[in-house]
């Protein structure tokens, strides 16, 4: 699960799931919402992201997917597979080639978190738009 | 809420202890009213969390247009040791070197006859492209080799494509340069993102505006910037689009990932700093200053977008007799000396403002003090400041950059209709060009705080003389 949180110049992603790659799923399914992507494509794209710990782990992943929709107008909407490691992850997304708005400009560390959380995690993001 | 504790009419503090870590005050420079406004956003607990910084000097300081950013508020300004301190990407953010060129046209708005004011309005719109897509993205200056760019700046654009002109130049914060920008220290990926976007405006908050001057506050000094009441001008707000974006991106994280071998403790992650005189430091402030060195490439080739746009409305003697007032960064981290040490300012949401007579600014204006541009919301009005001697013993030779949102933009799309507000603004005598009646929305007036209140406060704290007020006539939006 996942929600949209308006700020003053950004907008802040906040995901709740079971497992940590439910996580990387869910914020994969906000990004398609904010480029106003629906649906299922077949068009897909081998992300690999790495970082020091979970959070950060989850603002490269969430750039990459943002960097492709930018640079080839693909647009992810789901995750094929996903290997993750402890400071890295390899996966293969789904999605759709189109021309999405390129609202993401950034992708920052402000408030950034990625915890257990009762049963599950919970994560939030904020983004530059 | 935070305890602020009230040291002068335009200054208030947090006291050290405010958030943990703190290694110096907070200081804000506002009045009562414009306090609570800033209040109401997280951007004073951001101040606080600045003061952690290692090596921070005197105080973390916030201009009156301060409000909510990533880490740093923005309007905030961080002085720190260039020999024990740190330097922080966030401080400078994430559009490194946005800023403001004021060009100043050689006709009075009542010369401006027919159908003239819109023609010129729609020229604009047509030369410049704005928006983060389409044509926005891809429609930059044909020819211009970006790693020149990034070493020289607008220089690389005269010299390669007779982009602009010497006085341009000489007009421009720091000639347009910092020599010690290295196009190496840009990522591959930053480059992809910004190679195609020189000369265009991007989005968000970014315009053009064309304006009258309808007050003139100090003569000599609008005389010595070459301005009168009347007088049509054009403001560009841009920045260096999205290779600076990645930049910052980049040295975020890298720096995040070195905090522990440096022993340094931050309350946000998005603070991350290395001291200046580590590899990571090094490297950043040569990136940095190659994206700001892109930014000025960049208003240099919108502005010459908007000289052709002139001169195919008004004719090419007016386009020739248009002269560039300043440009201006606002979006920087610079060393500079200051009472005799080396200092590493980070200026994020705020503007250099050297008083008369100081080395760095053109001689032309020595006697008046460096211009400073303030915009305010498109339906109310922008100020030229000039720089004065309480900005250097107060703020480290700085003063504020805008008006400051008070709305967040959803929160602005729900309380204005674009369509509806753009009639208004052309029932006020401005005319509008934007790509969207939703982001036309975004930047309502009533987003922003009260510009004449914040140049009010600037002006008695002695940081910046007021020199005249620009009423917009003519809008291009990003």
């Amino acid at each position: 699960m996942y929600r949209w949180v308006d700020h003053t110049a950004e907008v802040e992603l906040e995901i709740e799931a079971p497992g940590e790659r439910e996580v990387f799923e869910e914020a994969v399914r906000a990004l398609a919402e904010l480029l106003g992507v629906g649906g299922h494509g077949d068009e897909r794209r081998p992300v690999a992201a790495d970082a020091t710990d979970r959070p950060a782990l989850l603002a490269a992943w969430i750039e990459e997917i943002a960097f492709l929709a930018e640079s080839e107008g693909f647009v992810a909407t789901r995750v094929i597979d996903m290997d993750l490691g402890a400071g890295d992850l390899r996966a293969t997304v789904a999605g759709v080639l189109g021309e999405p708005p390129p609202l993401v400009k950034a992708v920052t560390y402000h408030r950034l978190e990625f915890a257990p959380r009762g049963e599950g995690y919970r994560a939030r993001v904020i983004l530059d738009v | 809420m935070y305890e602020t504790r009230r040291i002068d009419d335009e200054l208030w503090e947090l006291p050290v202890g405010t958030v943990p870590g703190m290694r110096a005050p907070a200081r804000v420079f506002a009045d009562a009213e414009l306090l609570a406004a800033i209040e109401q956003d997280r951007s004073l607990e951001q101040l606080a969390n600045v003061a952690t910084l290692p090596g921070i000097l005197d105080a973390a300081l916030a201009m009156p247009d301060i409000h909510q950013g990533y880490g740093f508020p923005v309007g905030g300004v961080a002085a720190t040791d260039a020999s024990d301190g740190v330097i922080s990407p966030g401080g400078v953010g994430y559009d490194i070197n946005c800023g403001v060129r004021l060009l100043a046209l050689p006709l009075g708005y009542d010369e401006l006859l027919g159908d003239r004011r819109e023609r010129l309005v729609h020229e604009m719109s047509r030369n410049v492209p704005v928006g983060t897509g389409g044509r926005g993205a891809r429609e930059g200056i044909r020819g211009a080799n970006l790693d020149r760019v990034l070493s020289l700046g607008p220089r690389a654009l005269l010299e390669d494509l007779g982009i602009g002109s010497e006085a341009e130049l000489a007009f421009t914060e720091s000639g347009g340069c910092l020599e010690g920008a290295d196009p190496a220290a840009v990522s591959a990926r930053a480059r992809e993102r910004g190679a195609g976007q020189i000369g265009t405006l991007g989005s968000g908050n970014h315009f053009l505006e064309l304006q009258r001057v309808e007050a003139v506050y100090e003569a000599d000094a609008a005389e010595a910037f070459g301005l009168r009441l009347g007088q049509l001008t054009v403001l560009i707000h841009s920045g260096s689009r999205g290779l600076g974006h990645q930049v910052c991106t980049d040295f975020v994280k890298r720096m995040d990932a070195r905090l522990a071998h440096y022993g340094i403790e931050l309350p946000d992650r998005q603070l991350s700093c290395a001291p200046v005189e580590s590899p990571e430091g090094r490297d950043y402030r040569r990136a940095m200053e190659a994206a700001a060195n892109f930014a000025w490439a960049s208003r240099a080739a919108i502005a010459h977008r908007v000289r052709q746009a002139i001169a195919s409305v008004l004719g090419p003697g007016t386009a020739e007799r248009t002269r560039q007032v300043y440009d201006v960064a606002h979006n920087v981290a610079k060393l500079e000396r200051h009472e005799g040490r080396m200092v590493c300012v980070h200026r994020k949401g705020a503007t250099r403002a050297f008083p008369p007579d100081h080395p760095e600014i053109p001689s032309e204006y020595a006697a008046v003090g460096q211009p400073v541009f303030v915009p305010g919301s498109m339906g109310t009005a922008s100020y030229v400041l000039a720089g004065r001697p309480g900005a250097m013993a107060r703020s480290f030779g700085t003063t504020c950059h805008g008006a400051g949102r008070r709305m967040s933009r959803t929160a602005v799309r729900k309380a204005v209709d674009g369509r509806e507000l753009r009639r208004k603004l052309e029932a006020s005598g401005i005319v509008v060009r934007a790509p969207s009646a939703r982001g036309l929305a975004e930047e309502a007036p009533e987003a922003y705080k009260d510009v004449d209140r914040v140049v009010g406060i600037v002006e008695r704290a002695g940081l910046a003389a007021r020199v005249v007020r620009l009423r917009p006539v003519g809008v291009v939006k990003g």
